[in-house]
């Protein structure tokens, strides 16, 4: 089968549509957990591959850093998408990762959750999973788009559930939504379900059978764990949490739904069709992020997680941008990478197609950020919306997409966290650590630590309410 | 894989004035050092670093070196080697000026990327790491230091072979285990046309076929033929293909001829014939007739009931052929190649989940009657029948047999449940997505010395999973019962008897895509504008070719690693064969053939489809992509992390060719300090383009594929092989040593699952000696693995 380009966005939605997952029932919704405000919190994170353009190695101005006093300030062509959005983002200007690696793109992607040189440590949205996020059915939620593209190594991916180890998303959307909601459908408590999915079989209580399977492997594993040294005991600690829960969520199943809208009853998703060949398609890339994004809200509203982690494309992409069909950069004539793009210069030369496309590139990721918001924003939830109860960060792993350097990182924030940031603002850190923005993350979503990563730095001075 | 980082050096005019004037200095040292601060001009002095730098230093002595090894390997593992062998920075191993000196040169000066990273007590412990671990040469061996002890993870490739091979094997798995599939005898060893993988075959023919379509299957044993086809009362006796004989087709992967034809009812008389020459009975049926002439012709009833299943008994549990789909792919570290990595293997919520589903219709397909794998009746099962079933799929489940407590907390956990169809539901789920089955231990068994042994068992399973990607058979399981794998000579004997097995096959094509970093030509994305013709199928198509090529060569060939660099033949289907422009091969449409190669090609894998095309643009040659590849992954030499700032790929230009647009990087002294090991090897490709078709003009222009392999030993040794194109390129490679350590490296990872370390310096070289002294023989090699200590051996 020849691969074509040039499919408009409605064949792909009609395509989509056509063959859209719905699932019929969803029985096992659970009370959300109930945050300070009476909400749960959720925190997103939201990544981007290579950078902006940002100051240039010639001193152009940034085309991405807010312009401005605190709360008078303009947004430059990269950020343009978040106009709409303008007051519900913090704009974060001047933190750095610090020197080490700086000028490296994996260097940058192993300190940009982690805050730990070489990402030698936990990563900000799996302490939040294990803390903040602890109590719903997933602690964690990792979707890709494109992001286990040409067997990425490790480098290239962001979240790290143990020092030094970082762990694969779910590029698939069809998977991630039978992840999450499972297969449902067949009736019974068909074995095709699993442990998998916060929905089952609309029969009431736990399946026993699924129950004595966990119960089972619990006791396989802990026997396991004490034939263990330290190291290797470690390694399983997140098996065992896993196991957990799944436990927590098998024996829990039959749970009437709490609080939950009413649509959660029969989520649908239009997930399916993306083959495997579509996966790595570049013309398919906005459909399927888009299905992420989908995807992550509903569970998010739906109670199934507080805690998410999105990352479109890997850094040193070679996504193909220019086939975004309706996208700025579509040329159907020309192959446009993006990290190609990224390297547009020594100067922002409006003369040179890499520049131009890096530009365009930028504001398209800032475009998909913005839909995240908008979706949040459009979920109404205990008098205000979802975004108001939400903490969303957006980042990437390098500055400038030529430089590369680790300072003056292009972080924005959004999101309320249910009163904990005071969003409309533009906040400028002079060369701060950004283990002091993961701490303040941290803080907005309930944890009172003193400070994240490898640096003394503590929150960030102003961005916090309180 | 070294990102792309391509180095031009173009900048518009007013750039490049006000460069020199602002940044001109401290960029240039920041380039310069990005690239390890190896000029073409720096002096060679072996197990040192630059002179001077006798300053006083951080202090001597105390430094930690654990601490120091894992810095060692973050900071300066990337340029010094992971033994401190040396690449693109010098040769660290063995350093013999002195701690203070040692730690004085780390403090200020090192890394060369960012000198401010490690200093103080991160000096001190690098150094401590450098001068207690890093010995260098032969000096380790006697106190070997050994791999610790761990656990691995199954990969998606191995749960799914073990799933598979623990449900289509018979229940009668133990002490005696004749039963299992061993030898290479027997006509449905395999399935050829019947999706291989998701089928087995049963009595001559696939378990879902009709009764009368029967497969026919021939292995070769070390031999090669040209053809092999059937005749028989069936079809007229032909001597010839031609002549109506029905030919089969060589399924590279299984090492195996095999074709299917639907035979009529009744009892028939047939021969294979080899090479349209050679008449034989078929090796695989064991039922014969007399044929007249003083030998014996094959004998095969076909009895079809009217409208009838196929028979056959202990039919294999039927399970959906995307068992694996939805597991996470596997984390892979930077450097290593694999999918195997002990150390990535983490278990995320999304994996228990896959696992549970997994065990979940595994056990509703093996509880529905149809599997030989429970050993009574499901729904009057009682605690024998559990307890029978508990010892023999925990046997090879878990690869060992199961100790009493766990024996009977899986009979408790069957009593438990109401009915005695979920008792066993239950068992099944649990044994298949239990800890003991998703990890392979490597937990050993603590010896005199205070070090541990890998015990009888964990030694099957890590021969089983090295050779075959899957748990071990009966026969292996035997052995370790028996004893038979407490000494190296014990352990060989299995080892060969694995490796001489067509399911070695699967494993070792495997190897051969990830150690080539050419799996991703199945999901590469071309110019349609440019490259019409090359389609997804196309790139699966070129990784088939690279994995029959390398069983071809390392199973059927002359063994021998140089063949794979200048076979001068490939193999082939028909489409494919258009694509390259090369003859068809014989045999009719999805067949594969053996072609011969036209000169320009005869360079074994490098003129693969596979890896020109994985190693290029959407649009476009990359040499700096094929330059890296052979670099990094044919000789071990990393390169280091590219800088930043060295611009982008420069564009297509109708006006010049790719190595013109490249000429910067050689020209520009800052970018020569990586790129002159880089281009000059990567311009030898230029002969074909992004998709890997053959050319000889660019843009009008004819193609320059000349290049120099420099410091093809060492980086930085000064030494040059001028070479035309890729059949001298290989040339130039299999006549140098290090083509041949890196490999025996490659595989040693691979079989290892990690990256070498200091604890594997001296089981390496012995090793390369073994390979070395069997002429580079990779099954030599493959064996010589499970005779090291390290084999076996943990802390």
């Amino acid at each position: 089968m020849t691969r074509r380009e040039g499919v408009s966005r409605r064949q792909i939605l009609h395509l989509l549509g056509r063959s859209a997952l719905f699932l019929p029932f969803l029985s096992l919704l659970r009370p959300r957990p109930a945050g300070a405000a009476g909400v749960a919190k959720r925190a997103i994170f939201f990544y981007f591959p290579d950078g902006v353009a940002g100051p240039s190695q010639e001193g152009d101005p940034s085309l991405w850093h807010a312009q401005g006093s605190e709360t008078d300030f303009t947004l430059p062509a990269q950020l343009e998408p978040l106009t709409a959005h303008k007051g519900d983002c913090v704009f974060l200007n001047g933190l750095s990762m610090g020197p080490t690696d700086s000028g490296s793109h994996p260097g940058g992607a192993k300190k940009l959750l982690t805050a730990f040189d070489g990402g030698n440590g936990e990563s900000i949205d799996q302490m939040l999973a294990r803390t903040a996020g602890a109590q719903a059915p997933f602690r964690h939620v990792y979707l890709g788009a494109a992001a286990n593209a040409n067997n990425a190594s490790g480098d290239k991916h962001i979240s790290y559930p143990s020092p030094g180890q970082s762990i694969t998303p779910e590029d698939n959307p069809r998977q991630a939504f039978e992840f999450l909601f499972g297969k449902g459908g067949s009736g019974g408590s068909s074995g095709a379900a699993g442990a998998g999915g916060a929905a089952g079989s609309a029969a009431s209580g736990p399946d026993p059978v699924e129950v004595s399977v966990i119960d089972g492997l619990l006791d396989d594993m802990k026997e396991l764990q004490g034939k263990l040294g330290d190291t290797e005991k470690s390694k399983l600690a997140l098996h065992f949490e896993s196991l957990r829960q799944a436990e927590k969520r098998i024996k829990s199943a039959g749970t009437p739904p709490v609080g939950a809208p009413p649509s959660c009853g029969s989520p649908s998703l239009d997930t399916a069709g993306f083959t495997d060949e579509q996966l790595g398609d570049p013309a398919s890339f906005p459909a399927i992020l888009r299905a992420q994004i989908d995807l992550m809200v509903l569970a998010m509203q739906c109670g199934l997680t507080q805690v998410g982690t999105i990352q479109a494309s890997i850094h040193t992409s070679e996504l193909i941008m220019s086939r975004f069909v309706g996208s700025e950069m579509y040329d159907p004539s020309f192959d446009m990478r993006s990290h190609q793009a990224s390297h547009y210069g020594a100067a922002h030369d409006p003369q040179k197609r890499e520049f131009t496309d890096f530009v365009k590139q930028g504001r398209w990721w800032v475009s998909q950020f913005a839909y995240l918001l908008d979706q949040l924003k459009s979920r109404p939830e205990d008098g205000g919306t979802m975004l108001d109860n939400s903490v969303v960060l957006l980042c990437t792993e390098v500055c400038d997409g030529n430089t590369h350097l680790h300072d003056n990182m292009p972080f924005v924030l959004a999101g309320g966290a249910g009163g904990a940031i005071k969003t409309g603002r533009l906040l400028s850190y002079d060369g701060l650590r950004h283990g002091g923005l993961h701490a303040s993350i941290a803080r907005s979503m309930g944890q009172m630590i003193g400070s994240f990563g490898d640096t003394p730095q503590g929150p960030l001075p102003g961005l916090l309410s309180g | 894989m070294l990102d792309p980082h391509d180095c031009t050096g173009r900048q518009p005019a007013r750039v490049r004035s006000r460069l020199g004037l602002l940044l001109g200095a401290s960029m240039l040292v920041a380039l310069a050092s990005a690239c390890a601060g190896l000029g073409a001009s720096a002096p060679d002095e072996a197990a040192g670093v630059d002179a001077g730098g006798s300053g006083p230093g951080a202090g001597g002595g105390g430094g930690d070196r654990a601490s120091g090894a894992k810095l060692y390997g973050q900071l300066c593992a990337s340029c010094h080697g992971q033994l401190g062998e040396g690449g693109v920075g010098k040769p660290i191993a063995g350093w013999t000026r002195g701690e203070a000196e040692l730690v004085s040169i780390i403090d200020a000066r090192m890394p060369t990327t960012d000198p401010s990273r490690c200093t103080g007590a991160c000096a001190a412990d690098v150094a401590a790491y450098i001068l207690a671990e890093l010995k260098g040469g032969a000096a380790t061996c006697s106190e070997a230091p050994l791999l610790p002890r761990r656990l691995r993870l199954l990969s998606r490739r191995e749960y799914e072979a073990s799933v598979r091979d623990l449900l289509s094997a018979p229940g009668t798995s133990g002490a005696g285990g004749a039963g299992g599939a061993t030898g290479t005898g027997g006509a449905c060893k395999l399935d050829a046309d019947c999706a291989i993988e998701s089928e087995s075959c049963v009595g001559g023919a696939c378990a879902k076929d009709p009764c009368n379509l029967r497969t026919f299957v021939f292995s070769p044993g070390s031999k090669t033929y040209k053809s092999v086809h059937v005749a028989g009362d069936f079809n007229g006796w032909p001597a010839t293909i031609g002549g109506g004989g029905w030919a089969l087709g060589y399924v590279a992967s299984k090492g195996i001829w095999a074709g299917k034809h639907v035979v009529d009812s009744g009892g028939h008389q047939y021969k294979l014939v080899l090479d349209e020459a050679t008449w034989v009975v078929d090796p695989g049926n064991p039922k014969k007739s007399p044929d007249g002439f003083g030998g014996d012709n094959s004998v095969l009833d076909v009895a079809c009931p009217a409208e009838g299943q196929p028979g056959g008994q202990g039919q294999p549990v039927g399970l959906p052929a995307d068992l694996t789909k939805g597991f996470p792919v596997e984390s892979r570290p930077k450097g290593f190649a694999f999918d195997d990595s002990a150390d990535g293997g983490l278990v995320t919520s999304v994996h228990v989940d896959q696992y549970m589903k997994a065990a979940s219709a595994i056990a509703a397909q093996a509880l529905d009657g149809a599997s030989a794998l429970v050993p009574c009746q499901a729904s009057t099962a009682d605690a024998a029948c559990a307890e029978a079933l508990v010892r023999q799929l925990g046997r090879r489940a878990f690869r060992r047999p199961l100790a009493e407590p766990e024996v009977a907390r899986y009979k408790a956990l069957f009593g438990a449940q109401a009915a005695p169809e979920s008792g066993l539901r239950v068992v099944l789920e649990v044994m298949l997505s239990s800890p003991h089955f998703l990890y392979r231990s490597e937990l050993g068994e603590p010896q005199p010395d205070g070090t541990y042994r890998l015990t009888p068992y964990e030694i099957a399973g890590a021969l089983s999973y090295q050779f075959w990607g899957t748990s071990p058979d009966p026969d292996l399981l035997l052995a370790a019962e028996q004893g038979d794998l407490s000494t190296p000579d014990g352990i060989e004997v299995q080892a060969r008897r694995l490796l001489a097995d067509p399911r070695s096959r699967a494993v070792a094509a495997a190897f051969a895509l990830q150690w080539l970093g050419v799996e991703r030509i199945t999901g590469e994305v071309k110019s349609q504008l440019l490259f019409p013709t090359f389609e997804h199928a196309t790139g699966v198509a070129m990784a088939e070719e690279t994995s029959r090529f390398f069983t071809h060569v390392v199973f059927d060939g002359s063994h021998r690693l140089d063949e794979l660099f200048t076979a001068d033949y490939t193999f082939v289907d028909q489409p494919l064969a258009a694509f390259y422009g090369l003859p068809a091969p014989s045999g009719g449409a999805g067949q594969w053939g053996k072609v011969s190669l036209p000169p320009a090609r005869r360079a074994g894998v490098l003129a693969h489809g596979s890896i020109l095309g994985s190693y290029a643009h959407s649009d476009q040659t990359s040499p700096i992509r094929r330059g890296v590849f052979v670099r990094e992954t044919l000789l071990c030499q990393p390169l280091g992390t590219p800088p930043p700032q060295a611009g982008g790929v420069p564009k297509v230009d109708p006006n010049a060719t790719t190595r013109e647009r490249f000429r910067q990087h050689t020209d520009n002294p800052v970018c020569k300090t990586c790129h002159q090991y880089i281009d000059p090897v990567g311009f030898g490709f230029e002969g074909f383009d992004a998709v890997g078709r053959p050319r000889d003009t660019e843009g009008g222009v004819a193609i320059d594929a000349t290049g120099d392999l420099t410091d093809v030993e060492r980086l930085g040794a000064g030494t040059h092989a001028a070479f035309d194109g890729l059949p001298q390129l290989a040339a130039a490679l299999v006549s140098s040593e290090q083509l041949h350590a890196c490999f025996a490296l490659q595989y040693y990872r691979f079989a290892h699952g990690a990256l070498e370390g200091p604890a594997d310096a001296c089981a390496l070289q012995g090793i390369r000696e073994a390979f070395d002294k069997s002429g580079h023989d990779v099954q030599e090699l493959m064996v010589a693995v499970t005779r090291s200590p390290s084999f076996w051996g943990r802390k």
